[in-house]
């Protein structure tokens, strides 16, 4: 049995009172491409935090390429690439100085680090301000470099933190096309998204959060197959489905968190 | 749209409110926490220090107005309203570490009337401590100009008033067209070159008072006089010959016209420095774009991409960081124009009276105190290393380097930038004043060495611990948290105080090798306790990382 690449145990989180994330278990095998979907305030970017050693787990184990998070941060951190809920981004460098200096970070050397900046300016179609500031970048090009620093040392996990929130459909096919040749070259891509249709075309595999709790984790089909059986009988009115047809990830995704709204609300000053 | 209780033109008073009350939840919020408490401490120690400062001045300043204008010397009130006026526009660009600036661009998405903003602005301006403190200064004058004439009291406090709004105006006007030449590239160029020549003009001041000094007192009265003519048409004169005209008028006449032409003169100063604040203000609230975006160029092949730098004996992620830290700070019009003030301050003492000015009866301290103020002035950097840093503070989390490393890179840029300042400083010294001794600029340095690690190992800490995000592009909004300041002044307190023993007890000893000894003992001290809190630097990191990435990653 192949060891997982990301393996957490009974991972939880507490802010105060408030639990954000308990007992999530979750296992992501090398070279899948992982999907972790929930509505807002599930928990997913707090996951994705102590994932990457941005955030203290209150309790739980982490496992990362089968090294323990805790005790082997830096050894972690070296072999994962991260694009985080804020980017991470230096706004008062260019774009080639921040890739620079991200590479150097890395460990790379001096002329690596400045030949991958190059390659990875021009890929990310980001050469034609190269004076320009990060700071006056468009929301889009400024996710292109946060991608691009997180790979810039070749990482073996990459966990990606909403990256297609507010990225043109350009820019998200550039970014499908690095990510879809990772995981070809064998590479691991952890994400959260709140797009389900580019999480179902692009993941091989998916976990649901709600509430804190893991309350999904498996292949799309896996999922399918279970929410399927739970609902059997049900009207095609409540799953969302026409008989005969597969469900799509958004109807799985609103019958296990069970997202509804009532109708009736309505804010009668909008006119 | 009217019938869903929308105003379509929101009265500007329900405005000013709605600001005053979002700034008093934000205050009140901030309770919440420990530290948002600690800063409302540190905010009270420093409002008692500003209002006993102010009552103190008062007291002082309304003795002299007193005595000036009983004994009929109502000539001389110039010379108490110039310190008010130079303290009001200079105190918030020399202590920037006590000053705060508004964001336009969080008023702005709001259906702002232009009255409005400028008002808030303005508001924003009589918060200041300097506008306090000079403020309780005039109300001193006041009261004594009223004590000794009570006829006058009327006019000299509407004379006072407007001095008052000239000078929040002024202030005002230099802060915005300051932030507003700070922030590009070549506005800053031609700062600098004007800041250099006006450095380089003081040194006229040296030969001009040498070819009066050793002529006879009439020709030195001559030169006083032309002093005080000079000055007679500037907001400061203005104030002084308006009551000065009403104190000399003969009682009985109208006391108001004899200071009338002087004081509507220091009214149209008003109008003008209002017109150029709106002039700035009116830019802003239109949008004004200041990014330094360059054109966009098709570019064939891979682009041209420089190496790092490169320092030998240094790893990798240290250097860049160094890199990193140099490059944001030459980016930044507002912490470089920081960093230039000991030179001012030196040109400003230089110019203050005869001979080396304020430090003519102990010319060798110039230099060690302008390396002392230099250290001061490196507070918003040194004990605040991560707040220009805002998100970008995730990365050092995300990546593999040790915290030690990434604080050593920023130590080691702000060293650099500490000792270029030491550099100019004693140039400076050098050309306004006179070289200091061999002996004093080896102490001095002996004392930096002491100084300098323990300086940048509690800034480490203060860093970590009480983390302010600051905007480095924009002038007034550097500042760390008070409660950091406030340590930074004890801490360096301390050193300084104890490098004084160090110099007093090495003047005792006649044996060179024991004063090295003095001076260099605690220097290794210095370093091990600097290398020892550096080792801890790592896991103090790790277990405030929340705190740092949240007070950082928001705008306040």
């Amino acid at each position: 049995m192949v060891s997982p690449t990301i393996s957490t145990e009974n991972l939880t989180r507490r802010f105060g009172d408030l639990v954000a994330v308990e007992d999530v278990n979750l296992r992501v095998a090398p070279g899948q491409f992982f999907g972790f979907l929930g509505p807002n305030g599930a928990g997913k970017s707090t996951t994705i935090k102590m994932l990457t050693g941005l955030l203290a787990p209150t309790a739980g184990r982490i496992q990362i390429l089968g090294l323990d998070l805790a005790s082997k941060m830096v050894e972690v951190k070296r072999q994962i690439g991260v694009v985080p809920e804020g980017m991470a981004l230096f706004g008062r460098l260019t774009g080639s100085e921040y890739l620079n200096f991200v590479g150097r970070m890395y460990g790379l050397d001096r002329e690596t680090a400045a030949k991958r900046t190059a390659e990875l300016l021009d890929f990310m179609q980001l050469t034609d301000q190269p004076k320009a500031l990060v700071t006056d970048y468009s929301h889009g090009m400024q996710k292109k470099l946060a991608l691009a620093a997180a790979v810039i040392h070749g990482p073996r996990v990459l966990f990606l933190d909403e990256p297609f929130e507010g990225v043109d459909a350009i820019a998200a096919g550039t970014l499908k096309t690095m990510l879809q040749r990772m995981i070809a070259r064998g590479a691991t891509v952890f994400l959260t998204s709140h797009v389900l249709e580019i999480v179902e075309r692009l993941c091989t595999h998916v976990g649901i959060i709600h509430r804190g709790r893991l309350v999904a984790q498996g292949s799309l089909e896996e999922l399918r197959a279970g929410v399927e059986a739970r609902s059997a009988g049900l009207p095609g009115a409540v799953t969302g489905a026409s008989p005969g047809e597969k469900l799509t990830l958004e109807q799985i995704f609103l019958l296990i968190v069970g997202g509804s709204r009532s109708d009736g609300q309505e804010l009668s000053w909008l006119g | 749209m009217q019938g869903n209780g929308l105003s379509l033109a929101p009265h500007a008073r329900q405005q000013l409110a709605a600001v005053a009350e979002l700034r008093w939840r934000i205050f009140a919020n901030s309770l919440r926490t420990f530290r948002g408490r600690l800063e409302l401490a540190s905010h009270i120690f420093v409002g008692l220090a500003f209002v006993a400062g102010g009552l103190g001045g008062a007291v002082g300043l309304g003795g002299a107005a007193w005595f000036v204008v009983s004994q009929r010397n109502e000539e001389w009130l110039g010379s108490l309203l110039w310190p008010v006026f130079l303290f009001w526009q200079l105190f918030p660009l020399m202590a920037t570490a006590f000053t705060q600036n508004v964001e336009s661009s969080n008023l702005l998405r709001f259906p702002l009337s232009y009255r409005s903003y400028f008002l808030i602005r303005l508001a924003y301006g009589s918060l200041d401590p300097a506008t306090a403190v000079a403020s309780l200064w005039l109300l001193g004058i006041d009261i004594g100009i009223g004590v000794a004439r009570p006829a006058v009291f009327p006019w000299a406090t509407i004379v006072l008033l407007t001095f008052a709004l000239v000078n929040l105006v002024l202030a005002r006007m230099l802060f915005a067209w300051l932030e507003r030449w700070l922030a590009q590239r070549r506005t800053r160029e031609l700062m600098g070159i004007l800041f250099f020549l006006f450095i380089l003009s003081f040194q006229l001041i040296g030969p001009l008072i040498a070819v009066y000094e050793h002529r006879s007192i009439p020709e030195t009265r001559i030169l006083g006089q032309e002093l005080s003519s000079a000055q007679r048409p500037l907001p400061p004169g203005l104030a002084a010959a308006a009551i000065a005209g009403a104190v000399q008028s003969q009682p009985g006449s109208q006391i108001v016209t004899a200071g009338l032409l002087p004081f509507l003169l220091l009214g149209c100063y008003g109008i003008v420095f209002l017109w150029l604040l709106n002039f700035r203000l009116r830019a802003e609230y239109r949008g004004e774009n200041l990014s330094e975006s360059v054109g966009r160029k098709a570019l064939i092949g891979l682009p041209a991409v420089r190496p790092g730098w490169n320092l030998p004996g240094l790893p990798g992620p240290v250097v860049a960081v160094f890199e990193k830290e140099l490059r944001y700070l030459s980016r930044s019009g507002p912490m470089l124009f920081t960093l230039i003030v000991p030179l001012f301050m030196l040109a400003v003492f230089r110019s203050s009276g005869k001979n080396e000015g304020l430090f003519a009866h102990a010319p060798q301290l110039t230099f060690p105190l302008g390396a002392a103020y230099s250290l001061l002035l490196l507070t918003n950097l040194s004990y605040n290393n991560f707040g220009a840093d805002g998100n970008g503070t995730q990365f050092f989390f995300a990546s593999p380097v040790r915290f030690g490393q990434i604080m050593l890179g920023k130590n080691l840029a702000h060293t650099a930038v500490f000792g270029i300042e030491v550099l100019l400083v004693w140039l400076g010294t050098c050309l306004l004043y006179r070289p200091p001794s061999i002996g004093v600029t080896l102490a001095t340095l002996a004392g930096i060495l002491f100084v300098l690690p323990i300086d940048l190992a509690a800034g480490n800490l203060f860093s970590i611990y009480s983390p302010s995000r600051i905007e480095a592009g924009v002038f007034g909004r550097q500042r760390a948290s008070l409660t950091t300041v406030l340590a930074s002044f004890a801490i360096r307190g301390a050193l300084f105080g104890g490098s004084a023993v160090m110099l007093w007890l090495s003047r005792g000893y006649r044996k060179s090798w024991m004063e090295l000894l003095i001076f260099l003992l605690p220097a290794a001290f210095a370093i091990v306790a600097y290398v020892f809190a550096l080792n801890r630097v790592d896991g103090m990191a790790l277990r405030h990382r929340e705190n740092l990435m949240s007070s950082l990653g928001r705008r306040q």
